[in-house]
């Protein structure tokens, strides 16, 4: 499995030497474009800095990431369950993400406060919609002969639920995790340019405010790492756990 | 007609309601009929279903596909409801099938394995459903590995496994959730006639070891002479009961009693009912 990861980080640097390369080359003006090499120096000197951003968005996307994907397992079981509960409270469901995440991040901060609860809050509601989308269709999906052969050994309900919808609807829960997660790290960003004083957002903007580019694209690259080790990690569960895919 | 009053000498076909003697029946139904569906689209499965199980017995049913075994199979595992007006007794008291839910143990056509489950969890299953705790679950299944040819493949994954030993794995299920009656749907169907007879040997074994109640589907003749004690023939859609066959061959069986007089004498009269029956729906379809 290490072994997997080598063409990666081989076209990751090939890809740095690229830019080094062709900034130099055509003598871009570092207030436009600054060298890989001034990126990662400065990723060097605002170690202790970024270190501490990273930290802090970190555990706002899994905080947020962890309660969106539980609220989103709740809503979708409840919808798998009652399609009349699905008729009611879905389409409420669509209007909330129709209306972009922006516009009700100043509502949030106004009742949560500056602090992180509020960035928790929106990964949270940016995770929760695919989860509960993903998790009521893969319940559905069930299989009835299946169904049936447990309900024929006496099973109740709640054990149909547990031994057989929840494993059955893990494989398409679990693609919408990996999203999941993407949307929560977006989510704890976009939440701290509402306020606060750490974070990568936070950094983001300094940098912005300062024009201070090697920091900028410092603080992007950052974000890159953050989001595809995430999503590494999602596909890592996903390899280890839900393997199988549902046999109709 | 009934194909044996034509031949006199041969085993004489029992009435449809037969039931042994010695023991009183584990189940009994009278009739049991089913209708899918409404107006138009309307089919009827079965009509007027009659038959009776005795404890310890093993009955074939054999029919041609379409004509509503699953369905009656259904019904006796709780998972249908019969149309009104039907009679369904089991252990002696009247029935609605929903409540023989977890009184029966059903095997379907498919092995429906959950792929999650390694085998030796897919085996246990209805035990943990029955509230067993999963370790004694496993004491209870280990020594049946060996019996059911899965010894060393407890660990596996269904996928991992062969159509027969999947079976095989649907079959230790079944038997492990012990119950006065046992259905098996089409078990060896899928399988190649080699396995097929290797695998009705050793069922014939495992049914005289555990002393189970089977009630036994197969589409294949020679199979449900070969394991039966008594042979249901049933009719093309409506399905009904055409004829109930005694099959007097001593037990244990082997493979060459296939080969027997007694056996070929049996398997005439069921051709027979059969080819009458299709000839019927034959001349039905074509208006003749
Ligand atoms: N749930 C159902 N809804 C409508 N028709 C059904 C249903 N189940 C079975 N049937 C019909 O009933 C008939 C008998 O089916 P089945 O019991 O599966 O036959 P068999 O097992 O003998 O092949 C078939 O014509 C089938 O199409
Ligand atoms: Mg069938």
């Amino acid at each position: 499995m290490r072994s997997t990861f080598v063409p990666q980080i081989a076209a990751l640097l090939g890809l740095l030497f690229l830019w080094e390369a062709v900034v130099l080359a055509f003598n871009v003006p570092a207030h436009v474009m600054p060298t890989a090499s001034a990126v990662l120096q400065d990723i060097g000197t605002g170690a202790a800095l970024i270190g501490r951003g990273v930290a802090r968005t970190l555990l706002e996307t899994l905080l947020g990431f962890a309660i969106g994907a539980m609220v989103g397992f709740a809503f979708g079981a409840a919808f798998a369950w009652s399609r009349a509960l699905e008729r009611v409270l879905f389409p409420l469901f669509i209007l909330s993400q129709a209306i972009p995440v922006i516009a009700f991040g100043a509502l949030v901060v106004m009742w949560l406060g500056n602090g992180i609860w509020s960035k928790v809050a929106i990964a949270a509601y940016l995770t929760a919609f695919p989860v509960t989308v993903n998790t009521c269709r893969g319940m559905r999906s069930v299989d009835p002969q299946r169904v049936a052969l447990l309900r024929s050994f006496g099973a109740g309900d709640w054990r149909v639920f547990w031994s057989l919808q929840v494993p059955f609807a893990l494989p398409s829960i679990m693609a919408a995790l990996k999203l999941g997660i993407s949307l929560g790290l977006i989510g704890a960003i976009v939440g701290e340019w509402f306020g606060d004083t750490v974070g990568l957002g936070i950094l983001l903007l300094q940098a912005m405010y300062m024009e201070n580019m090697p920091r900028l694209w410092a603080v992007i690259l950052v974000c890159g790492v953050i989001g595809i080790a995430l999503y590494a990690l999602m596909e890592a569960i996903e390899r280890r756990w839900v393997w199988w895919r549902p046999e109709l | 007609m009934m194909a044996g009053g034509a031949m006199p000498g041969r085993t004489i076909p029992q009435p449809v309601e037969a039931v042994p003697e010695t023991a009183p029946p584990i189940v009994e139904l009278a009739n049991v009929s089913k209708t899918f569906g409404q107006g138009r689209q309307e089919v009827s499965a079965l009509e007027h279903i009659r038959l009776a199980i005795g404890r310890g017995e093993f009955v074939t049913v054999v029919g041609p596909s379409g004509c509503g075994k699953s369905t009656l199979f259904n019904i006796l595992a709780g998972l249908t409801e019969a149309d009104p007006g039907a009679s369904i007794r089991y252990g002696g008291q009247p029935r609605a099938a929903k409540e023989l839910l977890g009184k029966v143990a059903f095997m379907p056509q498919r092995d429906l394995l959950l792929p999650w489950r390694r085998v030796v969890d897919n085996a246990i299953l209805p035990l943990q459903v029955e509230g067993m705790s999963r370790a004694e679950a496993l004491k209870r299944a280990a020594p049946m590995f060996p019996e059911f040819g899965l010894a060393g493949f407890e660990k596996h994954y269904p996928h991992q496994l062969s159509g027969g030993m999947r079976q095989r794995v649907a079959l230790m299920r079944t038997f492990l959730f012990e119950r006065d009656l046992t259905l098996l749907d089409e078990p060896f169907g899928a399988l190649d006639a080699l396995t097929r007879s290797l695998m009705q040997r050793w069922l014939l074994e495992v049914w005289q070891r555990h002393q189970r109640t089977i009630l036994f589907i197969t589409h294949d003749v020679d199979e449900a002479i070969f394991l039966g004690d008594r042979v249901v023939v049933m009719t093309a859609r409506p399905g009904r009961i055409k004829l109930v066959l005694d099959v007097k061959l001593p037990r244990p069986r082997d493979a060459e009693i296939v080969t027997s007089p007694e056996f070929i004498q049996i398997k005439r009269q069921v051709l027979a009912a059969i080819e009458e029956e299709s000839l019927k729906s034959f001349q039905q379809a074509t208006g003749g």
